[in-house]
């Protein structure tokens, strides 16, 4: 089994074996976290360029920690307050990384299908994409799919997932039904059907309307971060109502599995999608989510940026 | 020069016989007839084995179609205001390479066409550009900002063919309402984009899979569904004629498939892209934005739908919706560009290829009068396009090699787009001559064969 892909845009570029290769990978990775001197020269000499053009701390930072831990040379080019805000184009962008040099540009844009635009302006660069409008979010799905199974004895096979919340704008969940399928877990959405896309069938998950019936039994309960804005637009009526009928309690949490994990790609909003018992009870891995990302990313620059001949 | 000498050195030239081809009179094949005689910027004759006269340009036409000259009902030609996207000049060349003898321009310039000056400016430049001859649609509003009318009747007699605020549809139903009792005496008609804007606010792609998979704001095909019913009601409640452009979901369809059995004067047509392409090649393309468009890509059913709606006659024409952009609002992530697909120089030859390979029940005859008769009958008689072959009508013709097959290389085009979703695309079977007012305005034909 080698790894054959210079770049990750999203999940379904990867085959089943390629994952798990990947996952073996982050494993000795996340060894690495735990030593006291934590960088390995896997990227030394490499330029890697983040390029946000969306505020984000978690992944911007979590790559960043990554790509350092590797050794390369890592330039933060915020795009706001940047040529973009001077109305240059994404193209000329690109084309302005690539003559400075860099060897991967790790991307985050509100429009979906940005990262595959850039990689077919970019000649020679690696391209990763760390999150695309609500379309995709390929690095978060590794790593909410890595903390799983590690806990599970590495393997996903039969376990059902339920992931509620706002499906219709986020682009954790796409990516994530994706992953998770791939290792043979089934997903169940659910979540007020304003906040659903209407064909949820495309998606490859069910969805259950109701939220008791989607975590009736499930393995593990992941939910989606619920913008306050939404109920402004009219999606949904308060954050009291959407918390007191969506919102992973103690009450909902007791119909899934004993001791049913607990995720969330954070940022959280205690009282809204999840109640604090919850997010800091024993079952929750949303610490744990946040250590896996900077192993997983690791794993994947290391294996698609040359790491494998090294 | 005066205008009889200009008439003679644009319109007339050396009488034009076109031998030996299978005859298409805008409604059906023509038994018997293989000869049609073009002098003086009429049909003088149409016949077998018709002699020669002294000077004629003969072309022979075996194994080709030869049809009324083709008629676009929709197209995007950026002039005035945007030239660097297309303008008459590129535009007409474009439509003439295409097929096409006459192209309806839509008003949607900068300015905006709501006045007789600008119809008569673009009429004129038009003429002079070589190729199609363009057609202006006038706005319905003033400056097209849906709230007062324009001057219908003086754009009417100015030459306008349509009226329409196409880019959108007419903001008020009111105005909408009073447009269709005002018109229909003077002969043009309101020709309507259907879309109910409350419901597309941001919106980008389908309603369905591909909003679900992409994550961007779908139009929903009640937008659609709602836009035409709100034309179909007030068409029959003031019993007048309207017709809804580029059409593009199997529900729409239906609620026009009805009020025609229900005798409303509708009429509709729908894109070659909509009827070759869906939402699935807009996923497979990962989201590239030279499959943007409004209506956007919608499902492989409603695709299929429009193609029953050929079959049946529910549908009157097949508009490119031709909508040229420069690089500069296309070559950029999908949600930051602009809507459009440009398409002259390949929607023929890409429905024609569509029908051979998918192979709808649809004869040959019926898709041909989408593009000749059917949209003729729609142009005001005036404008002396009637999409018909007979002796005496005005010398437009198309002729089609139903055989030759090419590839689509915007590079080559005389249309200014460069951004196209169907580059690099195989089709066989394409038109190969255009001829307006007996002028032949394109030509892939050499020594009576088809160049490759």
């Amino acid at each position: 089994m080698s790894w054959m892909h210079r770049h990750l845009l999203d999940v379904d570029a990867l085959s089943r074996p390629e994952m798990e290769l990947l996952l073996d990978q982050a494993v000795h990775m996340e060894d690495l976290l735990d030593r006291p001197i934590k960088k390995v020269p896997a990227l030394r000499g490499k330029l890697v360029v983040n390029l946000f053009f969306e505020p984000s701390t978690r992944t911007r930072v979590s790559f960043e920690l990554a790509e350092k831990f590797l050794g390369a040379d890592v330039v933060n080019w915020a795009a706001s307050g940047s040529s973009t805000s001077k109305g240059e184009t994404l193209r000329d962008t690109a084309w302005t990384l690539e003559a400075m040099g860099a060897d991967a540009v790790v991307v985050r844009h509100g429009m979906p299908g940005v990262p595959w635009y850039l990689r077919e302006k970019l000649r020679k660069a690696s391209v990763f994409n760390a999150g695309d409008g609500a379309h995709a979010h390929p690095t978060q799905a590794l790593l909410d799919v890595y903390t799983v199974w590690k806990h599970c004895n590495r393997s996903l096979d039969g376990l059902r997932v339920a992931i509620v919340g706002d499906v219709l704008h986020s682009r954790v969940v796409r990516s994530d039904v994706q992953a998770f399928r791939l290792l043979g877990a089934e997903v169940v959405l659910a979540g007020p059907r304003t906040l659903m896309p209407l064909e949820t069938d495309a998606l490859g998950a069910v969805y259950e309307p109701d939220p008791v019936k989607a975590v009736e039994g499930a393995d593990a309960v992941y939910l989606l971060r619920i913008q306050k804005e939404r109920a402004l637009e009219g999606l949904y009526p308060t954050d009291d109502e959407y918390h007191r009928r969506w919102g992973a309690d103690e009450e909902l949490m007791a119909r899934a599995k004993k001791g049913a994990f607990v995720m969330h790609p954070g940022p959280i909003n205690r009282g809204v999608e999840i109640a604090s018992a919850v997010a800091d009870g024993p079952n929750s891995l949303i610490l744990d989510q946040v250590r896996s990302g900077v192993a997983v990313r690791m794993a994947l620059l290391y294996l698609c940026m040359g790491g494998m001949e090294a | 020069m005066s205008t009889e000498r200009m008439e003679r050195c644009c319109g007339g030239e050396v009488p034009l016989l076109l031998k030996g081809g299978r005859i298409f009179d805008g409604e059906r094949f023509l038994d018997g007839v293989t000869d049609v005689l073009l002098e003086d910027g009429r049909v003088r004759a149409l016949g077998k084995d018709l002699p020669s006269p002294e000077g004629a340009k003969e072309l022979q036409l075996a194994g080709l179609l030869v049809c009324p000259g083709f008629i676009d009902l929709h197209g995007h030609f950026r002039d005035p205001g945007q030239t660097w996207c297309e303008d008459l000049v590129s535009g007409s060349l474009a439509a003439a390479a295409g097929g096409y003898a006459v192209a309806v321009a839509m008003p949607n310039t900068l300015p905006p066409l709501d006045n007789d000056a600008l119809v008569r400016d673009v009429i004129e430049r038009g003429r002079r550009a070589g190729g199609a001859r363009i057609l202006p649609a006038g706005c319905v509003s003033k400056e097209r900002k849906g709230e007062e009318m324009a001057e219908l009747a003086a754009m009417a007699d100015a030459g306008a063919v349509f009226f329409t605020d196409d880019g959108a549809p007419v903001l008020r139903a009111r105005l909408l309402r009073n447009a269709l009792l005002y018109t229909k005496d003077l002969g043009v008609r309101v020709l309507e984009h259907p879309e109910e804007k409350d419901l597309t606010k941001s919106a980008q792609v389908t309603e369905g899979r591909c909003s679900a998979l992409s994550g961007m704001r779908g139009f929903p095909i009640s937008a659609e569904v709602l836009g035409v019913l709100r034309a179909l009601v007030l068409a029959r409640e003031t019993n007048c004629a309207v017709h809804l452009t580029h059409v593009s979901t199997a529900a729409a369809l239906e609620a026009i498939r009805a009020a025609k059995a229900d005798g409303v004067e509708v009429t509709c047509d729908v894109t070659p892209h909509h009827l070759v392409l869906s939402e699935e090649d807009v996923l497979r393309s990962n989201l590239h934005a030279a499959f943007k468009v409004n209506p956007p890509l919608r499902s492989t059913a409603d695709r299929d739908a429009l193609w029953r709606g050929i079959a049946d006659g529910t549908v009157d024409a097949i508009a490119t919706d031709h909508a040229p952009w420069h690089e500069d609002e296309k070559d950029l992530p999908f949600q930051e560009a602009n809507f459009g697909i440009a398409s002259y120089e390949c929607a023929v030859g890409a429905v024609l290829d569509y029908r051979r390979n998918a192979e709808p029940e649809v004869p040959l005859e019926r898709l041909l009068a989408l593009w000749t008769s059917r949209p003729g009958a729609l142009l005001p008689q005036s404008a002396a396009f009637p999409g018909r072959l007979a002796e005496g009508l005005p010398a437009h013709v198309t002729v089609v090699d139903p055989e030759s097959a090419f590839r689509v290389d915007p590079a080559l085009w005389r249309s200014k787009a460069r951004i196209t979703p169907y580059k690099g695309r195989h089709f066989t079977g394409r038109p190969v001559l255009t001829v307006v007012a007996g002028k032949i305005v394109f030509s892939a034909l050499e020594g009576g064969a088809v160049r490759v």
